[in-house]
């Protein structure tokens, strides 16, 4: 069990930063996720951990020891790969004990722990096959017993749900959750799904051009995202963001274009730039069907309709704008109705449309 | 394709082999049956008969083959060609693994041009190799001028005129030969290996040998059985190499089965004894093989321990 600190880590190959000045803590036991569009940078932050990438600037710790320069088999990790990377000529008894053996562990010890692992992820009737007799449910099970019995202080997990068929990637991710309830052993996990960070992680590292944009707990990042990138990488479908106007002063504030007006949340009262041009945002599940045409409303006609059930989602041209609402399919919406959605003030993100920082005074809080 | 005949007309599905298919294959098929197959059968024969090559050949039955094999030169002269598979097959395996494993993390600039210089022997007419190999060996040759130059002159002699080294000397051309077909190999193969699989092994705590032993060697199994297959067929039938640089001496030093088959068949115009000489050869080149070829199947079929 160890906590994992990156101090100002930076990463780059040739000119091309891959990590810019990263600093996150893990803490002991935790399940972090790291999770961003492909190139953000988060497998080479794993890969690093690892001790497979080298560490351009910077100091990496595992526990209380600095690792920039101990190689892979001394730091006391393991690592699930997105291929599985299981040695093909090999039983999976034999891919489980590789690691093992190579520590010179006893024979005993090696066959319980086998033994303890398989029984674990329901491998005790596959011990002696070879990877090519498995599914591919089946390889990812043997990948991570295979972390698994080297009982090392981190695990490591490179997408390892990725290759999986969408009903398998729901129950491991399932598996995966309950074998770190379990084991209690800090997990750094990357992925590119923000489902999966959001259900499966702890706390959330998200990261975007190489540079890390907000930590926190899924509920924390999904109620007060930093920036407009990490608001609109967080929650499915994305956040809708529109360009919008303050005008009037003191309590009366308003933000306005051609299809939204609304009275300038409280929270955000002398918070905005002084040019009162702002990005609003406004995730499709918090809008709601309104019946006049009142004040905080949005106005726009359904162009498409996703029936999804018992909700539909329905994409509204508002003003030449590409909106998406989240609407219970009772309403009935269909292409070309003229609608009225209810804006919750609450329930609203402003952005600095220069930088994208929030401008909530929660969203500070909130990072770090 | 082997459907019977009748199957292939009208009515078969699409996409089923048809009788017009053999047109195809054809041409291979003749060539094939006119240089390898004919030849072969007529040695066969020939290996039965007392025969000079020209008057009346006798057949004798199997006498030639109690010839063969009760003859002591011929188990001296498979030692030799076992004495050749070392140094021609074995040795240049162990070459291109090596380098295999060598360049199998690291990226070397310009890989192309040693690759294209390393493979180039293969792509020389053996008659020239053995030619420019006897002038390297020869007593004024490279390899003693070096000698003489670092100040071993007393090493220095005629390389291929020396009993205990002639075989040895044909060896290592055989292995210069050999070595950059087994790397191509090699390289090409390690290339086809996952890299997820060395950062598997090196977060599993894999020195780089048991990298090599638990990735790439398993990794390049098929590349191994290939590259063994050919230069150990290369090894145990070689002639023009031989026969150019020693002629089969000093003495018998280097005469392998395949200069005595020459000898028997040629000059002592005993081409019946050569012709049975050639028929053993073909057996143990075939038994070899079919070994090799099984090796790699073994390690394909994924038997549980």
């Amino acid at each position: 069990m160890a906590t994992v600190t990156f101090d100002h880590v930076w990463k780059k190959f040739g000119d091309v930063v891959a990590v810019n000045d990263l600093n996150l803590e893990i803490q002991d036991g935790e399940f972090m996720v790291l999770v961003g569009p492909s190139g953000c940078g988060k497998t080479t932050s794993l890969r690093m951990i690892a001790g497979l990438e080298e560490i351009s600037d910077g100091s990496l710790r595992i526990g209380d020891r600095v690792v920039n320069n101990v190689p892979p088999k001394d730091r006391d990790i393991a690592m699930v790969f997105q291929s599985y990377a299981l040695y093909p000529h090999m039983t999976v008894r034999d891919n489980l004990a590789f690691g093992l053996k190579l520590r010179k562990t006893p024979k005993a010890d090696i066959d319980k722990r086998v033994q303890e692992a398989a029984a674990m992820l329901s491998l005790e009737n596959l011990l002696n096959r070879k990877p090519r007799e498995l599914s591919g449910g089946q390889r990812q099970r043997v990948a991570l017993g295979r972390a698994i019995v080297r009982e090392p202080a981190v695990f490591l997990m490179d997408e390892p749900l990725s290759n999986l068929d969408a009903k398998l990637r729901v129950q491991t991710r399932a598996e995966i959750a309950r074998l770190h309830q379990r084991l209690k052993v800090t997990t750094v996990y990357v992925t590119h799904d923000q489902v999966e960070a959001m259900t499966m992680g702890q706390r959330i590292a998200v990261m975007s051009e190489a540079r890390l944009q907000q930590v926190g707990t899924p509920q924390s990042l999904y109620d007060h995202p930093a920036n407009r990138f990490v608001a609109g990488f967080i929650g499915s479908p994305s956040m809708n963001f529109m360009n919008v106007t303050a005008s009037g002063t003191g309590d009366s504030v308003v933000l306005r274009n051609d299809a939204i007006e609304v009275t300038l949340p409280e929270p955000f009262r002398g918070r905005l730039p002084a040019s009162g041009n702002v990005v609003l945002g406004i995730r499709p599940e918090h809008l709601a069907m309104s019946g006049a045409s009142a004040a905080g409303t949005l106005k726009g006609g359904a162009d498409v309709v996703e029936y999804l059930g018992n909700e539909e989602l329905i994409h509204v041209n508002a003003a030449g704008q590409d909106i998406v609402a989240v609407i219970g399919s009772e309403h009935r919406i269909r292409p070309g109705d003229q609608l009225n959605l209810q804006v919750p003030l609450e329930k609203v993100h402003l952005f600095d449309p220069e930088s994208g920082v929030s401008l909530s005074p929660m969203a500070g809080q909130a990072a770090g | 394709m082997s459907r019977p005949r009748g199957a292939a007309g009208r009515g078969s599905p699409p996409g089923e082999p048809r009788l017009v298919g053999f047109l195809y294959v054809l041409p291979a098929l003749a060539a094939f049956a006119v240089f390898g197959v004919w030849p072969l059968l007529q040695t066969i024969l020939f290996s039965t008969w007392k025969w000079k090559g020209i008057g009346t050949p006798e057949p004798v039955g199997l006498e030639n083959y109690v010839d063969v094999l009760g003859d002591p030169d011929i188990y001296t002269a498979f030692l030799r060609s076992l004495v050749l598979v070392v140094f021609a097959a074995i040795l240049p395996v162990c070459i291109g693994l090596l380098l295999a494993a060598l360049l199998s993390r690291v990226r070397i600039r310009g890989m192309g041009t040693y690759r294209v210089l390393l493979f180039l022997p293969q792509t020389i007419a053996m008659v020239v190799v053995a030619i420019a190999w006897g002038w390297i060996y020869s007593r004024d040759g490279i390899v003693n001028e070096i000698l003489r130059t670092v100040g071993l002159g007393g090493v220095a002699r005629a390389w291929l005129g020396d009993f205990d080294l002639a075989l040895p000397a044909i060896g290592l051309i055989g292995t210069w030969l050999n070595s950059g077909l087994c790397m191509v190999l090699f390289v090409a193969g390690v290339q086809k290996i996952p890299i997820d699989l060395y950062d598997a092994a090196r977060v599993d705590g894999a020195g780089p040998w048991s990298e090599f032993r638990a990735v790439t060697l398993p990794g390049l199994r098929n590349e191994v059985i290939v590259a063994l297959t050919l230069t150990v067929i290369f090894a145990l039938r070689n002639f023009d190499l031989i026969w150019i640089t020693t002629g089969g001496g000093p003495g018998d030093a280097t005469t392998t089965p395949s200069i005595l088959l020459y000898h028997f068949g040629f000059e002592a115009r005993r081409l019946g004894t050569g012709s049975a000489i050639a028929v053993v050869m073909t057996v143990v080149i075939l038994v070899v093989s079919v070994i090799l070829v099984r090796l790699g199947e073994r390690g394909d079929e994924g038997v549980a321990r």
